[in-house]
C-alpha cells in the first residue's frame, strides 16, 4: 500500500511540525516536543482546571486537534497506535499543572490507563493535584451491567468538548469530575466498519472483512466487534445500530439527543451526511429529536472505512456547553437547534 | 550514592540474560520480554542522576514498561534519595496490582515481587528478600495465568516460569551486588 511519509522513524514528528506550523492555536510543550499545548495561556490561568489527554498518534485529529481555548489545555503525543509512556504523560501533567487542578482523561484502552493511571500517581507523589477521567462508550465491548469495562470511541468527544467548555468558564475540580462523570452515564457509542486502515508502520491492512459484510462493534484497531451484517442500503444499518443503541440506555419519548457521525478515515462526507440524516429519520420516528450534531471524522485510524454513532442525552448545562464557541485546530462549531427553533 | 552503578549492572545482567528471557516469554507471551527490558536499561543507563527509571518507561514501552519502571522508580529513590527500602517495595506492588489488574497467584511479576515485600516489611536481609522473590518465581511454573497473553495459551501457560518474575529477582539481585561492592 502506498504511503506518503518519510521514514516510520520520524513520521510522528514530521507530523508533527506541520502540524503546529499550520495552527497559530496550538505549540510543541517546552519539556518535552510531544507535548501540545495551547500558543496562549488560558485567560484566569490561575482558576482554570487543565484538561489534558495522552493517545497514540495515527488516529489524527483526535487528540491534538482540540487543543485550545473552550477545549483541552495538552495532549501527550504517542507513538503510532501506542499509548505514551507513563513518565511522558506525567511530562504533560506537568507542563500545563496549575493551582486549580488538572483532570487526565483517559480514553478506555489498555495502554492508555495503565500509563495514564501510572502518570497520575506519579505526578501525586510530585504533590500535584490531577484526577484521571477514565472515559468509555462503546455499548459493543461490554454489556450495560459491565459498563466501566467498555472501550472508548467517538463518543469521548462530547466529555472533551463539554468539559472543556464548563472548565473555561471556572468550574471546580470537583464539579468538573461529577460532570464528565455524567457525560459518560448518557453516552453510548456503536461502530460499523466496511474496511480495514493500513498500518503506516507496516503497510499492511489491520484486519480483513469480505466485500459483502460489514463489522457491527468493532474498536478502532480492529478489535472484534459483536457481529457481521451483509451490505444493504445504509437506512436498514442506521435502523439496527439506533435500535441498538437505544436499547442500551433507553430515552423516553419526546426526548432528545445530541449526534456524533465520525467517519473513521476512510469514508466520505457524501456517505457521512447520508448516515446523518437516515440517523435523524431513525429517531425521529421513535419520537426523539436529534440535535447539533457534530458529523466528519474524527476519531480515524488512517484510511479505515466505516463510521460511528454516538447519542448523548444532555442535560441543558450540557448542551450549552456542547454548543459553546471553541478555537481549536480540528473541532468544528457546533449549531445549536434548539436555540434557532425558538427564534 | 548515585544510581548509576545500580542501572549499570542492571544492564549487564539483562545483557546476558535477554535471549534466555526472550526464549521464556515465547512459550507465553509476545517473546520480547528480554529485548523490552534490555531497550529501556540501554537508555537508563545514559540518563541523569533521578530520570534513569523514567528514561526506563520511556524506552521500554508500552504497560510492562510502566509496571517494571514502578519498581526501578522505587529502587531508584530507595538508594538516591534514601527512602525505605520496604516501603517503595509495596508502594510499587500495590500499584503494579492496581494498574495491571492482577494478584498473587496469576502467575505475574507480582508472584515474585509480593513475597519479596512481605520479606521486606518483615525486617529480612537483602538476601533473605532476594531469596523469598526467588521461590515466588519458581512457584510461577505451576500456576495458570489469569491476565496477559498467557492466558490464552495452551493450559495458560502452566510447566513455563513467568519472565516477569524472572526479572524481579534479576533487579533485587542486581540492588544487592550494587551495595556490596562500595
Amino acid at each position: 500500500m502506498k504511503k506518503l511519509f518519510n521514514a516510520t522513524e520520524t513520521m510522528v514528528d514530521d507530523m508533527l511540525d506541520g502540524f503546529v506550523s499550520a495552527c497559530p492555536q496550538v505549540q510543541r510543550g517546552s519539556i518535552d516536543p510531544r507535548i501540545i499545548v495551547r500558543a496562549k495561556n488560558a485567560k484566569n490561568a490561575d482558576d482554570k482546571v487543565m484538561l489534558l489527554i495522552g493517545n497514540g498518534s495515527g488516529h489524527e485529529p483526535i487528540a491534538m486537534g482540540f487543543v485550545g481555548e473552550g477545549l483541552l489545555d495538552a495532549n501527550v503525543v504517542g507513538d503510532v497506535f501506542a499509548a505514551p509512556s507513563a513518565d511522558l504523560i506525567l511530562d504533560g501533567i506537568s507542563q500545563v499543572a496549575g493551582k486549580a487542578g488538572t483532570i487526565l482523561l483517559i480514553s478506555q484502552h489498555s495502554g492508555d490507563v495503565i500509563n495514564g493511571r501510572a502518570a497520575t500517581m506519579m505526578a501525586n507523589d510530585a504533590g500535584i493535584n490531577v484526577l484521571p477521567l477514565l472515559m468509555y462508550d462503546d455499548i459493543s465491548a461490554a454489556p450495560p451491567e459491565r459498563r466501566h469495562r467498555r472501550r472508548g470511541a467517538a463518543g469521548t468527544m462530547f466529555i472533551y468538548k463539554i468539559l472543556g467548555a464548563a472548565a473555561e468558564q471556572g468550574r471546580s475540580l470537583e464539579a468538573l469530575m461529577t460532570l464528565g462523570e455524567e457525560v459518560r452515564s448518557r453516552t453510548v457509542t456503536l461502530a460499523a466498519a466496511v474496511s480495514p486502515g493500513i498500518s503506516p508502520l507496516t503497510g499492511k491492512a489491520m484486519f480483513t472483512l469480505p466485500d459483502d459484510e460489514i463489522f457491527l462493534g468493532m474498536g478502532v484497531h480492529g478489535e472484534p466487534g459483536v457481529g457481521r451484517v451483509k451490505v444493504g442500503p445504509v437506512s436498514l444499518l442506521v435502523e439496527q445500530m439506533v435500535d441498538a443503541l437505544l436499547a442500551d440506555r433507553p430515552i423516553a419519548t419526546n426526548g432528545q439527543v445530541c449526534v456524533i457521525v465520525n467517519g473513521m478515515g476512510g469514508t466520505t462526507m457524501m456517505e457521512l451526511l447520508t448516515i446523518w440524516n437516515e440517523t435523524r429519520s431513525a429517531l425521529e420516528k421513535r419520537g426523539i429529536a436529534a440535535i447539533s450534531p457534530m458529523i466528519g471524522s474524527y476519531v480515524t485510524t488512517q484510511e479505515m472505512g466505516g463510521f460511528s454513532i454516538s447519542l448523548l442525552e444532555p442535560t441543558a448545562d450540557m448542551l450549552d456547553c456542547w454548543c459553546a464557541p471553541s478555537d481549536s485546530p480540528y473541532f468544528p462549531r457546533i449549531a445549536s437547534f434548539a436555540e434557532d427553533q425558538n427564534q | 550514592m548515585a544510581s548509576d552503578r545500580f542501572f549499570e549492572q542492571l544492564h549487564r545482567e539483562f545483557t546476558q540474560a535477554a535471549e534466555q528471557l526472550n526464549t521464556l516469554d515465547a512459550a507465553i507471551g509476545d517473546g520480547d520480554h528480554g529485548t523490552t527490558m534490555l531497550r529501556g536499561l540501554t537508555k537508563a543507563v545514559s540518563a541523569p542522576d533521578a530520570m534513569r527509571a523514567k528514561a526506563f518507561m520511556r524506552a521500554s514501552g508500552g504497560a510492562s514498561g510502566t509496571l517494571f519502571g514502578l519498581i526501578l522508580l522505587g529502587i531508584e529513590a530507595h538508594i538516591d534519595q534514601g527512602a525505605a527500602l520496604d516501603a517503595e517495595l509495596a508502594k510499587a506492588c500495590e500499584r503494579i496490582c492496581d494498574l495491571g489488574e492482577v494478584e498473587v497467584g496469576d502467575k505475574s511479576m507480582v508472584d515474585a515481587l509480593a513475597p519479596a515485600v512481605a520479606a521486606a516489611q518483615a525486617g529480612k536481609p537483602l538476601p533473605q528478600i532476594i531469596a523469598a522473590a526467588a521461590k515466588g518465581r519458581d512457584g510461577t511454573r505451576d500456576l495458570v495465568a489469569r491476565r496477559g497473553r498467557a492466558q490464552y495459551v495452551e493450559n495458560g501457560g502452566k510447566g513455563h516460569i513467568d519472565p516477569g518474575s524472572v526479572s524481579v529477582v534479576m533487579i533485587l539481585e542486581a540492588l544487592f551486588s550494587t551495595e556490596e561492592t562500595p
